[in-house]
């Protein structure tokens, strides 16, 4: 246990700590408009989608164009049980999970072979064409696309309880959950394998480690959790259809994941609110600054691409390595 | 010295913490709780629309919003309705079920629209109706721009009027059509694999239409490749008259590659794949339209003897800055002119509840441009429900063959198909009802 758990003082410090965060999440659903909740809901799907980015890039070093996919592959597990074996929300998630995590082992297993841009190109095909294979297949709905529904709120909640909050509620307990496995897995011997992988896997297979399983390893956890993004962003549109896992989405969590710093799991916060605030901010920057159609429509893809550009050049290790290092200094 | 540096942090985090949620809880919950107006105010009436503006979908379809707009400001430049302007909030959905929840959302949640107009597109509009839920929340969902057979379910959703009539009266009125001019020819049929292909056989089927051969293709699969294997399998069969049930991408691919490999057959569009202006936005000639049959329930847009075309383009170059005039416009347009309708008929006084009311009570007697008669009334709530048929010139114009806009009616179901009698209203003086 002591393995996978860490140090003593530091579970104790996540005992207390993220209770606290769903605490502070649970008095802010409570107060804020139900726009927030449901763009809340939406931070905690990306936190999910961004951490697997991280865990993959940011420790086993491996590059994934294709998380959009994974997370497709998610949602349709999640909703094909649901309609076929009927089973409660919960475990639909787990069978979201399990799905995308054996795709992802077979996918880790060859993709294990490749590296770099080769690896990016795979993965990259992958987003572009495996949503569409619904389109294929009569069962899966086509681009009408399967209802997926988790139900309405409990009615002990009460009358006043909306569904966004349930929504936000569900998803963001998924994220604190996921967030707090993965920070004990990444400080465990799984989480220095990967990390000695990255930095030099040479070095790391001399050191005993073996260089294929561990990649497998990360890709098959990476997928996973994917695929539990996959499921909750299918919840928060009750849709599970092809164009919900554009090629664009890969794009988004990786960037998110970028602007996160790829190595720090406390970024995914800020790379998920980066995510959903930027299609409102970029609108309302539109409506107060006019101009025509064309420029306003470009502006988040614009935006997005800026941060991008600005992060890598400024802070590859998120905005986060600069506080730190700041307060180092400082000290 | 290092654990002790690390406590303190940790007693730093918790402290932050545990003001924060401090703060939260001292915040009065009215604060966060804004009234939800339903975007009427004395002076103005809020409305939205989510339509893809960016993206693979947005060719054609990002003109309606400014079409829309056009009327609208004409309207509010002679008096508004019963002295209120109308504003409409525009949202680009990039054509994705995500955004499109995404950005309803803020327009009802945010911008507290009135009600949502001419939404577009069938599975962003089902994501939007569950997720959202707009019958659940009383917000009016009018004129949808899709003719999923599904949104005809007044029960499942109760604030939804769509405009198009549907694939299955569609099919069903095409089939009667090629009963009617083509008898005895062999026939063929591309359509696509999913919900619409499915609409599509269901219609034929009800007009009893026996196809030689049927080619399907799955969504997202059609290119020149794919197009020259559709046509081989409708040449071997010997098809000579060919219908195209699929999206404009789709109908492009299979004109083009026809004519490059010299397979001439009377090809016949269904109305989603023959938007003239989109077919060239993808790349087609007119010169490969030329002769083929499309389908449509409006006027041509180049039909100047039209008194709604004639007004909408006095409208659209004043207001519009003269851009393109094609169906896209024309639909925008005449959206528009319905809405204002359903606003007057909602009273001086109107209710997101009033609304929907009105309109199922007095929907049916609006003045509209559309030639097939408009089928609102309690508990329907599909607009049009009939085509005319016409051909493609030499300039990519669709035109009625021989001046004649005869319109066959049907519905989604076992009913017959007839040929209309309908008159449509006169356009109101100037274009402004008065109803």
């Amino acid at each position: 246990m002591r393995k996978f758990f860490g140090h003593s003082s530091r579970r104790l410090k996540a005992a207390i700590v993220f209770p606290g965060i769903g605490l502070v999440l649970f008095l802010l659903s409570n107060r804020v408009d139900e726009l927030r909740v449901y763009q809340g809901a939406n931070v905690a799907v990306f936190v999910v989608a961004i951490i697997s980015i991280i865990l993959l890039t940011g420790y086993s070093g491996q590059i994934s164009l294709g998380h959009g996919a994974l997370m497709a592959v998610g949602a349709y597990a999640a909703v094909l049980s649901q309609i076929y074996w009927h089973l409660p929300v919960i475990l639909t998630f787990v069978v979201a999970v399990l799905a995308a995590a054996g795709f992802g082992a077979i996918l880790g297993s060859a993709a294990g072979r490749l590296t770099g841009p080769y690896l990016a190109g795979t993965t990259l095909a992958l987003a572009v064409g495996l949503p569409s294979l619904a389109n294929q297949f009569g069962f899966l709905g086509g681009e009408q696309g399967l209802n997926y529904d988790v139900g309405l709120p409990p009615a002990w909640l009460g009358a006043d309880f909306t569904q966004y909050k349930w929504f936000f509620w569900i998803s963001a307990l998924a994220a604190l959950i996921i967030t707090w496995l993965s920070f004990n897995l990444l400080g465990s011997h799984y989480g220095r394998n990967w990390r000695a992988l990255r930095s030099n896997p040479t070095a790391a297979a001399l050191m005993g480690i073996h260089v294929g399983r561990s990649k497998v390893l990360a890709f098959t956890v990476s997928s996973g959790l994917a695929g539990l993004a996959g499921a909750l962003l299918a919840m928060t549109i009750s849709l599970v259809t092809p164009s919900a896992f554009p090629t664009s989405l890969s794009f988004s969590i990786v960037t998110g994941a970028v602007l996160a710093g790829v190595t720090l799991l406390t970024g995914s916060i800020v790379g998920a609110v980066v995510l959903v605030a930027i299609p409102e901010i970029t609108g309302a920057l539109a409506t107060h600054l006019g101009g025509s159609e064309k420029v306003t429509s470009n502006l988040p893809g614009l935006l997005t691409s800026v941060l991008l550009i600005v992060a890598v050049l400024l802070f590859p290790n998120g905005p986060q390595a600069i506080m730190k290092r700041t307060r180092k200094s400082s000290q | 010295m290092f654990e002790r540096r690390r406590s303190k942090r940790t007693i730093f985090a918790l402290a932050t913490l545990a003001a924060g949620a401090l703060a939260v809880t001292a915040i009065p919950a009215q604060a966060f709780n804004v009234h939800t107006a339903d975007g009427v105010t004395p002076t103005t009436i809020k409305l939205g629309i989510t339509i893809p503006l960016t993206g693979s979908a947005a060719p054609g379809y990002n003109k309606i919003p400014a079409a829309m707009i056009a009327y609208f400001n004409y309207v509010n430049d002679n008096g508004g309705v019963n002295g209120r302007k109308i504003q409409l909030v525009v949202k680009d959905d990039a054509y994705l079920p995500t955004l499109a929840v995404a950005k309803t959302n803020e327009l009802i949640l945010k911008d507290k629209v009135f009600a949502v107009i001419g939404a577009l597109g069938t599975a962003n509009h089902i994501a939007v109706s569950k997720s959202v839920n707009l019958g659940r929340r009383g917000v009016p969902d009018l004129f949808l721009n899709t003719g999923f057979s599904g949104f005809a379910d007044a029960k499942k959703y109760p604030t939804t009027f769509s405009l198009f009539p549907s694939y299955v009266m569609e099919a069903k009125i095409m089939g009667q059509y090629l009963k009617d001019k083509f008898p005895g020819k062999k026939l063929g049929l591309i359509y696509q694999a999913d919900d619409f292909g499915t609409d599509a056989l269901a219609g034929f089927k009800q007009a009893g239409t026996n196809f030689a051969v049927k080619v399907s293709y799955a969504s997202g699969s059609q290119s020149a490749q794919t197009a020259a294997g559709w046509v081989s399998k409708l040449k071997a069969a010997g098809a000579e008259v060919v219908v195209m049930f699929g999206v404009t991408t789709a109908s492009g691919a299979a004109l083009a590659t026809s004519a490059a490999l010299g397979y001439k057959a009377q090809w016949i569009l269904g109305s989603v794949g023959g938007d003239a202006t989109t077919l060239k936005a993808v790349g087609v000639p007119a010169v490969v339209l030329t002769g083929a049959i499309g389908a449509s329930f409006l006027p041509a847009p180049t039909d100047t003897s039209d008194p709604y075309v004639a007004f909408f383009q006095g409208i659209n170059t004043k207001y519009n800055g003269g851009a393109v005039f094609d169906n896209n416009v024309l639909v925008g347009m005449n959206t528009a002119m319905m809405t204002v309708q359903a606003l007057r008929a909602a009273g001086a006084n109107p209710t997101q509840k009033g609304l929907v009311t009105a309109l199922e009570s007095k929907g049916s007697t609006f003045a509209s441009a559309g030639l097939a008669p408009l089928n609102y009334a309690k508990g329907v709530h599909v607009g049009y429900n009939g085509y005319w048929f016409g051909s493609y010139n030499s300039s990519g114009e669709l035109k009625p063959i021989g001046g004649d806009y005869s319109v066959y009616t049907t519905d989604s179901g076992a009913g017959a198909i007839a040929k209309s009698t309908y008159v449509r209203p006169a356009l109101p003086a100037n274009g402004l009802p008065t109803n």
